[in-house]
């Protein structure tokens, strides 16, 4: 008759504690094993990310230089096209000859001794200091 | 006494065993070896594959002539690159490139087969080219081939002042010619530094470069000449080289009071980007290298120098007879002229029996003075590569009788075209030497500019210089440099033979000559000095009366032709009315 004088609140408990000593802790291990698995994809993520980045970086950098490429063959066609000697070939082409008989023309006010550095690169300089 | 029995399973077993520790003892000795002994060198050698200490050519500097336009540009290129440890089916490789660069397919095959880690597929591709043969690497899966970045310098104008410019090498950019090798420094910039790791294929692993030190472009180089003037000068210096049948010739069109050169011509010329017709003879600038005598083109100075210091006045009269003996050499006058000839006289009949008398009155020492004050015997300018100092001997040296009356008009000493522009300008510029230069400014990157100054000194005097200019007027007008003459500008100059000296023979040729003719213009208020040299010009010119081995008949209408459209091109007003 021992067990029916023991309080039954003390029963319980001692039911729970031997089930507590029974049951494993699952639910910090969950939570760790999420963390520890979200973080390493994280990291996975954020490495692909970096990647991506890099390789889009890599793109823009082959662009500003495909671009540069285009800026200065673009002035050297330019260049090229202002030769005197390829102009002369084409204007003989179109037919066009110098003229016998000339005229000249003052237009007074006009400069009539060669100009120096400081006059002909005042527009220039700041052009050439941007060039890429 | 027990007997043991060899059993033929105990045997296999036994082999089985010793070729597993065998095995196991190879591997664990490739194992103490890789890991343990060599493994140092190892990822070292694996290191050494994977990453790459790679140098960032900087930008050459752009040449660009006196309007801002550019006479010499680098644009980018790419060098296809292979490494032939790495190409598999080199001849499968070669077939598929070869066509698409411009290669020769049998000769890419062995270089793609070769020892060693690297070999040009193909060099300066630009775009098309580039873009095809990459998406060609793409497409076949072709492993070992890579890009490089590699500067190709371009000359948009041609052949267009080309031993002026100059020309720079291939492998390192570096400049070999003309400006192009003086300003090599200025224009090379620095180059940088950047690590960069690839992978087997020999791609660069994207976030595996770093920049050590980044390249800093070169300064750009801005040169006195005019495109326009420069191509009309070496027109109408190739006419004149046709015409007379020249071996080759030189022009020089400078600014008097800058120094400024507009114009520079050696012909023949070379074109910097097509060097498959470069010849080593043309690459010399034949204004600044050669060496010529100059003739009846230096008694300018004679006389010049005579009036300065008072010996002479420009009526002051001579005895000319036709011929002259001094130091047992005969000098004689071409033609027969008066035989009494003032100062001016002499200078427009070009008398050399007037000069040398001149001279003889000057003396020695006063002579030579002037020569040198002129600049002769030393290089003219610093702008120009392989420029040479000429020949004058000190006075001290002039040991033989001749040696005075010989410099006197032009023999014995040994002038470049460009020596003899500087006199002349001196002349048109109130008797101020003016340095001749070719670099205009030189501009850095951060846009700080270096403009050239050029050095000065004053020679003669301003009424020395306007007398002087006044019988140059007269030789053009009335003596031996009338097809000089422009319609719209009154010109001044000074005609010149002298007769080639051969130097394999170390004897003055009996058929060649050099001609010259050296002029300003406008002779009353002077812009420019014209030099016109001609390298053995032969035939006749007016049904065959005059002979063109003579400066004025085969440089003087050069010299017009190229002043006349100098004076236009820089707008100076055709409204001269007088003489000096």
């Amino acid at each position: 008759m021992t067990a029916g004088v023991l309080p039954r609140s003390t029963n319980r408990r001692v039911g729970e504690r031997s089930r507590a000593r029974q049951r494993p802790v699952v639910r910090p291990l969950l939570i760790f094993t999420i963390a520890v698995i979200l973080a390493f994809f994280a990291v996975i993520y954020s490495r692909i990310s970096l990647d991506r980045t890099a390789f889009e970086l890599q793109r823009l950098d082959r662009e500003v230089v495909a671009e540069q490429e285009r800026h200065w063959n673009l002035r050297a066609d330019y260049a090229h096209l202002q030769a005197p000697e390829l102009i002369t070939q084409r204007a003989a082409a179109l037919g066009l000859v110098y003229p016998e008989d000339r005229r000249t023309i003052e237009i007074t006010g006009m400069a009539n001794t060669v100009g120096g550095p400081e006059d002909r690169w005042m527009d220039m300089r700041a052009l050439l200091v941007e060039q890429p | 006494m027990a007997r043991t029995t060899f059993r033929f399973v105990d045997f296999r077993l036994i082999v089985v065993g010793l070729v597993f520790v065998l095995a196991w003892a190879g591997i664990g000795y490739r194992l103490f070896q890789v890991q343990g002994a060599d493994a140092a060198t190892l990822a070292q050698r694996g290191f050494d594959q994977r990453v790459r200490h790679e140098t960032i050519q900087a930008k050459r500097g752009t040449i660009y002539d006196r309007d801002g336009i550019e006479l010499a540009i680098t644009v980018h290129a790419k060098a296809l690159v292979a490494d032939p440890s790495l190409v598999e089916e080199p001849e499968e490789a070669a077939s598929i490139l070869a066509p698409i660069v411009g290669a020769d397919y049998v000769e890419l095959v062995q270089r793609l087969k070769a020892d060693g880690r690297f070999t040009y597929v193909a060099r300066r591709l630009t775009g098309d080219t580039v873009d095809r043969a990459r998406e060609a690497i793409t497409s076949a899966d072709l492993v070992g081939f890579t890009f490089r970045d590699e500067p190709l310098r371009l000359y948009p104008a041609g052949s267009l002042a080309s031993p002026v410019i100059g020309l720079t090498r291939l492998d390192d950019g570096s400049g070999t010619e003309g400006i192009e090798a003086v300003m090599d420094t200025e224009l090379s910039g620095r180059a940088g530094k950047r690590i960069v790791e690839r992978d087997q294929a020999g791609r660069a692993i994207p976030q595996a470069e770093f920049l050590l030190e980044p390249a800093v472009a070169g300064s750009d180089v801005v040169l006195t000449l005019d495109r326009e003037i420069q191509y009309t000068a070496e027109s109408a210096l190739q006419a004149g080289i046709d015409r007379s049948g020249a071996l080759g010739g030189s022009a020089i069109v400078m600014s008097v009071a800058s120094g400024e050169i507009l114009a520079m011509v050696s012909l023949p010329g070379f074109d910097g980007s097509d060097r498959s017709t470069l010849d080593p003879a043309t690459l010399r600038n034949r204004a600044v290298t050669d060496v010529y005598e100059p003739g009846s083109t230096l008694k300018v100075v004679t006389v010049a120098a005579a009036l300065e210091e008072g010996v002479v006045r420009p009526d002051t009269p001579f005895e000319t007879p036709h011929e002259i003996a001094i130091g047992g050499e005969t000098y004689t006058d071409h033609g027969y002229n008066p035989a009494v000839m003032t100062v001016s006289d002499i200078v427009e009949k070009s008398s050399n029996v007037g000069t040398i008398k001149i001279q003889r009155q000057l003396g020695n020492e006063a002579h030579y003075r002037y020569l040198d004050a002129f600049g002769l015997g030393r290089p003219a300018s610093i702008d120009f590569a392989g420029e040479s100092a000429g020949q004058l001997q000190h006075v001290s040296e002039w040991k033989t009788a001749t040696a005075g009356t010989s410099a006197a008009i032009g023999y014995g000493v040994g002038v470049t075209p460009l020596q003899m522009a500087a006199i002349y300008a001196t002349l048109a510029n109130e008797g101020e030497w003016v340095e001749p230069h070719v670099v205009s400014e030189i501009i850095a990157l951060d846009g700080e500019r270096t403009v050239t100054e050029p050095r000065r000194h004053q020679v003669i005097s301003p009424e020395t210089a306007r007398t002087m200019r006044g019988m140059l007027r007269r030789v053009v007008e009335d003596g031996t440099g009338f097809r000089a003459e422009i319609d719209e500008f009154p010109v001044g100059g000074k005609t010149g033979t002298s007769d080639k000296f051969i130097v394999e023979t170390g004897r003055y040729s009996e058929t060649d000559t050099i001609a010259w003719f050296i002029g300003i213009a406008p002779i009353d208020d002077p812009e420019i000095v014209v030099v016109v040299v001609l390298d053995a010009p032969s035939g006749k010119i007016e049904d065959g009366r005059y002979d063109m081995k003579f400066g004025g008949t085969s440089a003087a209408p050069i010299f017009a032709e190229i002043a006349e459209s100098a004076l236009h091109q820089l707008g100076v007003s055709p409204t001269h009315d007088g003489d000096a």
